[in-house]
């Protein structure tokens, strides 16, 4: 991870100097990344991908900004987390960027192993019955593996905020998905 | 409620001090509670992480075009110039160069000593009351020159005018004479 961080810095110092090809590097590098971040909390296939296009546009047009090119990574989710924000109030004006209401039917499979399938229908399912702001502090937790430090900075809040999401997510998440066994995989 | 020492979640995490990760690994190693809760979070996150990441189903990437791409040394130079720290550095080499340049290119400067340049200013001083004197004589001699040509005029002039005084005089008494002799002879006549 010191050695990417440190392959990163040169690749960014490049692209500062007008280097294409080193910011396309870059790109390949983190696309991926980008993309199920903001998949996971638009849950749309399209916008995810234009989003993502969007947040590497903008980061290689502030690239300048960025202070401490070893934080580059918290850097660029900010912008992604600006981007998918910013969507999501043009199509939910008056509301909050996730309301969906908690089911009360949850998951049950009868603690029996379920096939790789069913285990995506039921996280997916889990995953939206969190409110936007849990299902993003799940999203860079345990799927994108920041520390709460750099959490607090990409959501720009304290991190006890950070922290009270990501709990009180993960209460919701242990019921339903912790008698789930898949088959072969858990 | 859990029982141990610190948060479950935290050192579930990775989010603990060192000091702190161990003192919950000890707790949780006697109690039964503190380790269920955990194998809830493990098989919570298992679940969660059994649902792999999508590949992009489209690449991004920016179109390296050497047309709008800047060259090389336009790259080199926003390079130079985004860095303050090289810049200042290189304006530092350069001023240095320039003052070693300077010293070592400049002409030696002739510092006049004292003794040379009192002899210069007796020369001045010198040639300042010769020409000085030179202009006063001169001055001087016009004066005289004119004054003389005056002088001659002015006696010319008296000369002349005495001679005609003299001429008039002359005549005059030329005239006086004559009729002096008239009146006498007519008065000698008269006695007779």
């Amino acid at each position: 991870m010191i050695f990417r961080a440190v392959e990163d810095a040169d690749l960014i110092q490049k692209a500062r100097q007008g280097d294409v090809e080193g910011f396309n590097l870059l790109i390949s590098r983190w696309e991926k990344r980008v993309f199920n971040y903001l998949l996971r909390i638009l849950r749309n296939r399209e916008d995810a991908l234009d989003l993502s296009q969007d947040v590497f546009l903008k980061a290689h047009q502030n690239l300048r900004k960025l202070e401490d090119n070893t934080r580059f990574a918290a850097w660029l989710f900010r912008i992604a987390h600006n981007e998918a924000y910013s969507l999501l109030r043009k199509r939910r004006p008056e509301t909050e960027p996730e309301t969906e209401e908690r089911s009360e039917q949850a998951i049950t499979m009868g603690g029996s192993a379920v096939f790789p399938i069913e285990l995506s229908i039921a996280v997916s399912s889990a995953l939206g019955r969190l409110t936007a702001e849990q299902r993003e502090a799940v999203v860079l937790k345990i799927y994108q593996g920041f520390k709460f430090e750099e959490m607090a900075e990409i959501l720009s809040c304290p991190v006890s905020t950070v922290k009270s999401r990501l709990y009180a997510a993960l209460e919701l998440l242990k019921a339903d998905l912790s008698p789930l066994k898949v088959r072969g995989a858990v | 409620m859990s029982c141990s020492p610190f948060d479950l979640r935290d050192y579930f995490f990775g989010e603990l001090a060192e000091e702190d990760r161990q003192q919950v690994d000890l707790h949780s190693r006697s109690c039964l509670t503190c380790r269920e809760e955990l194998n809830r979070l493990r098989s919570t996150q298992a679940a969660l992480l059994a649902v792999a990441d999508e590949e992009i189903p489209q690449r991004i990437g920016f179109v390296s075009d050497r047309v709008y791409e800047p060259s090389r040394l336009l790259r080199w130079w926003r390079g130079f110039w985004g860095s303050a720290p090289r810049l200042g550095f290189a304006s530092a080499a350069m001023l240095s160069v320039a003052i070693i340049v300077a010293a070592v290119h400049r002409p030696a400067v002739v510092i006049p000593t004292a003794p040379a340049a009192s002899v210069d200013v007796a020369k001045l001083q010198a040639d300042f009351s010769r020409q000085l004197n030179e202009a006063v004589q001169k001055a001087v001699a016009e004066s005289d020159a004119r004054h003389e040509q005056l002088l001659a005029a002015a006696a010319r002039r008296f000369d002349s005018e005495r001679r005609a005084d003299i001429e008039r005089v002359s005549q005059n008494f030329a005239i006086l004479d004559k009729y002096v002799r008239r009146d006498m002879r007519a008065a000698i006549q008269e006695a007779r």
